[in-house]
């Protein structure tokens, strides 16, 4: 398969799901993928700088972490869409890049939502025109794959982590698998990094006693995966000693999602119809793990994010139906992380507390 | 307090009387509703014009993150209480691809049954979803229908309130276009339907303009099929059905206006996006252009002052041009 025209394409950061667009561009479409730094505050700062205020913050990092990857060399971005702002993300950004005297190719999904499934393969023959169906197929199930494998293993580690004999490895055993993943050529790599990180993590003995405290953490689809823009919740809270379950991820959410015809009978004296794009799952999911006997529920959002705002009234009926602690936490583009860890420390306590009076 | 699904049987018309906030899409579908009710002899209620005491009952109900004009409508809400049987709260979620509403209006009848669930009234709704293939017609029979009037009954009810509620618009459009035409200096507001015609939070604005000798003339009121090619043109993914009315109004009549107001409630989602593509793409139009944010806090010597100053800008601009000309 010959490279029809060189191109550098890049994806903004999100979550840890950048080498799967990596893998699916590099193997299935035969193209340079450019890969910027880790997101920091200067993402954030270059994001807030030139978006406008009051817009959700998931689009500050975008737009920061998309200066980043043309900064690092980049010529063609990808952009996707989604039900709620997002899928005006796409062109608002690039008007913005624009403006900033920024020359690229943009691909945005947006265009594309025709809503015949075809016309997404239009955009892909932009990266490519010359790629073949055949490999796209296959390194598009492969990069699938890549994704759910990446999904387990968090669900794993932080499901575990706080329980281990020995968590410094953890963290090393994780950080080696996302580094596999980084590096991964073909599907070999991809189930052999897998399985390496999932031995690996067996190896370390968990105690986790009889009744470990468990939370789940729901919300916002991009603040709640992503590490930096929810200042590595999951990772403190699980070092306090605590099983955190996220239902949360790409592949329970569009790979596998049961949709709302079937979640919806479950939940149905709290809400008759979908409430926006993540509203079912979260509603459901919260009504789920107050069922099966959680400690505690921690909603995150980012700052203005509509579809978020508007379930907390029926999450907090759910709080007070089940007696269940809801610790609802939202970002912006401004904080510092000290004032959270607080937050975090203080619902820790409280729900350890309650924990010992209950038993 | 649940959402009605009532069996199939007949309800004492008489008895029933539907409750109508005076908020959000109500300015948009006012003509369409009161005549559906009237049709079928349903008894309808609407809430007084927002003031004081709707605002301060609504953010006591709502989430202290929900935008101005929800607030506004959870108090008009509340302010129902007593007054009706049922509410009603349709659920709008879209009319097709590229066509959706503010997920809030998707949100809405499951938001209001949740905070008003010990409340005396039901919520009555009807859903339009392009996903479910349900459309505003459909929706409304079945509304009627789970009410216990017949199909036909229903239908005749739809067809009727369609054809006032379209004349009405039309009519309302078509003196909008005067506007246009008129001399003097004009000011396009652009804002949503429940923003410039609330009497507490948007009329003042537009009084403040006439009495200072501005004409202004509402974006929202435009011919919608005229307005979504032009704002496709304008802005191709934008997919908000009330922002590219705006926007698409905005594009027709530029060259017939002194000055826009883009006026928004904190924290709309929508204009939080849309304004600012607005203000980006006006730079090539260079017409002066306010934004104007209003919250709950907001008293109005601040707003006035920055109208003031605004106007000053677009009279001394036209007596530069008068000036030229000589």
């Amino acid at each position: 398969m010959a490279k029809s025209e060189e191109l550098k394409v890049a994806f903004p950061m999100i979550a840890n799901y950048n080498d799967v667009v990596r893998y699916f561009v590099e193997v299935g479409m035969n193209q340079t993928y450019i890969r910027q730094p880790k997101m920091t505050r200067r993402t954030m700062k270059l994001g807030a700088k030139y978006a406008p205020d009051m817009v959700c913050t998931p689009f500050k990092t975008i737009l920061g972490s998309m200066i980043e990857a043309l900064e690092a060399g980049a010529d063609t971005l990808i952009m996707v869409f989604g039900y709620c702002r997002l899928g005006y993300y796409g062109e608002l950004a690039e008007r913005i890049l624009r403006d900033l005297g920024y020359e690229f190719n943009y691909i945005n999904m947006a265009d594309y939502t025709t809503g015949k499934y075809k016309d997404y393969l239009k955009a892909l023959k932009k990266i490519n025109p010359k790629a073949k169906k055949i490999g796209m197929m296959k390194a598009g199930l492969e990069a699938l794959k890549m994704m759910q494998n990446i999904d387990a293993i968090e669900e794993y580690y932080y499901q575990n982590l706080g329980f281990c004999e020995d968590p410094v490895k953890y963290k090393s055993i994780y950080t080696r698998f996302m580094h596999d993943m980084h590096k991964a050529k073909n599907s070999e790599d991809i189930n052999e990094g897998y399985n390496k990180a999932l031995e690996a993590f067996q190896s370390i003995p968990v105690h986790k006693g009889e009744l470990p405290l468990k939370v789940a953490v729901l919300g916002e689809y991009f603040t709640v995966m992503d590490e930096f823009s929810n200042f590595n919740l999951e990772q403190d809270l699980a070092m306090m000693g605590v099983e955190v379950h996220r239902w949360m991820n790409v592949t329970h959410r569009n790979l596998h999602y049961p949709g709302e015809k079937n979640l919806h009978p479950r939940i149905q004296e709290y809400c008759q119809y979908e409430m926006g794009p993540t509203s079912s799952a979260n509603i459901w999911y919260a009504k789920e793990c107050a069922e099966k006997g959680f400690d505690g529920i921690i909603h995150v959002k980012s700052a203005g994010c509509t579809p978020e705002i508007d379930i907390m009234p029926v999450l907090s009926r759910i709080s007070s139906d089940f007696k269940i602690p809801i610790l609802y936490l939202t970002y912006d583009a401004q904080d510092g992380d000290a004032g959270f860890q607080t937050r975090l420390e203080a619902f820790y306590d409280m729900i350890e507390m309650r924990k010992k009076v209950n038993i | 307090m649940e959402l009605t699904r009532i069996p199939k049987r007949k309800i004492d018309r008489a008895k029933i009387v539907v409750g109508i906030p005076r908020a959000f899409l109500t300015f948009r579908y006012q003509t369409l509703w009161q005549s559906f009710f009237d049709a079928l002899k349903i008894k309808t209620v609407m809430s007084q014009p927002t003031n004081l005491e709707t605002m301060t009952k609504g953010e006591n109900k709502a989430n202290s993150e929900m935008c101005l004009a929800m607030k506004i409508y959870l108090g008009h809400v509340a302010s129902l209480e007593g007054a009706c049987d049922y509410v009603l709260v349709p659920r709008i979620a879209d009319f097709g691809i590229r066509r959706v509403m503010c997920t809030t209006f998707q949100a809405l009848p499951d938001l209001v049954m949740n905070i008003f669930r010990h409340a005396s009234f039901k919520v009555l709704s009807y859903n339009v979803d392009s996903r479910l293939k349900t459309d505003e017609k459909e929706a409304m029979i079945a509304m009627a229908e789970s009410l216990g009037f017949s199909h036909s009954e229903a239908k005749k009810a739809y067809k009727t309130a369609h054809k006032a509620s379209e004349d009405a618009y039309d009519q309302q459009v078509e003196e909008n276009e005067k506007l246009y035409k008129q001399k003097g200096l004009k000011i396009v507001v652009a804002g949503h339907s429940y923003v410039t015609e609330d009497r507490y939070i948007g009329k003042p604005i537009f009084d403040y303009l006439k009495d200072n000798g501005i004409i202004p003339i509402r974006a929202d009121l435009v011919d919608r099929k005229e307005a979504l090619k032009a704002a496709h043109k304008a802005s191709p993914t934008l997919k908000w059905e009330l922002s590219r009315e705006i926007v698409g109004s905005l594009a027709m009549h530029y060259k017939d206006i002194d000055g826009v107001i883009l006026l928004t409630v904190y924290p709309c989602a929508l204009d939080s996006m849309v304004n600012d593509m607005i203000m980006r793409k006006n730079k090539m139009a260079e017409i002066p252009l306010l934004q104007l944010t209003l919250d709950a806090q907001s008293g109005t010597a601040g707003l006035e002052t920055r109208l003031e100053s605004f106007i000053d800008i677009i009279t001394m601009r036209e007596e530069q041009e008068d000036h030229g000309e000589e």
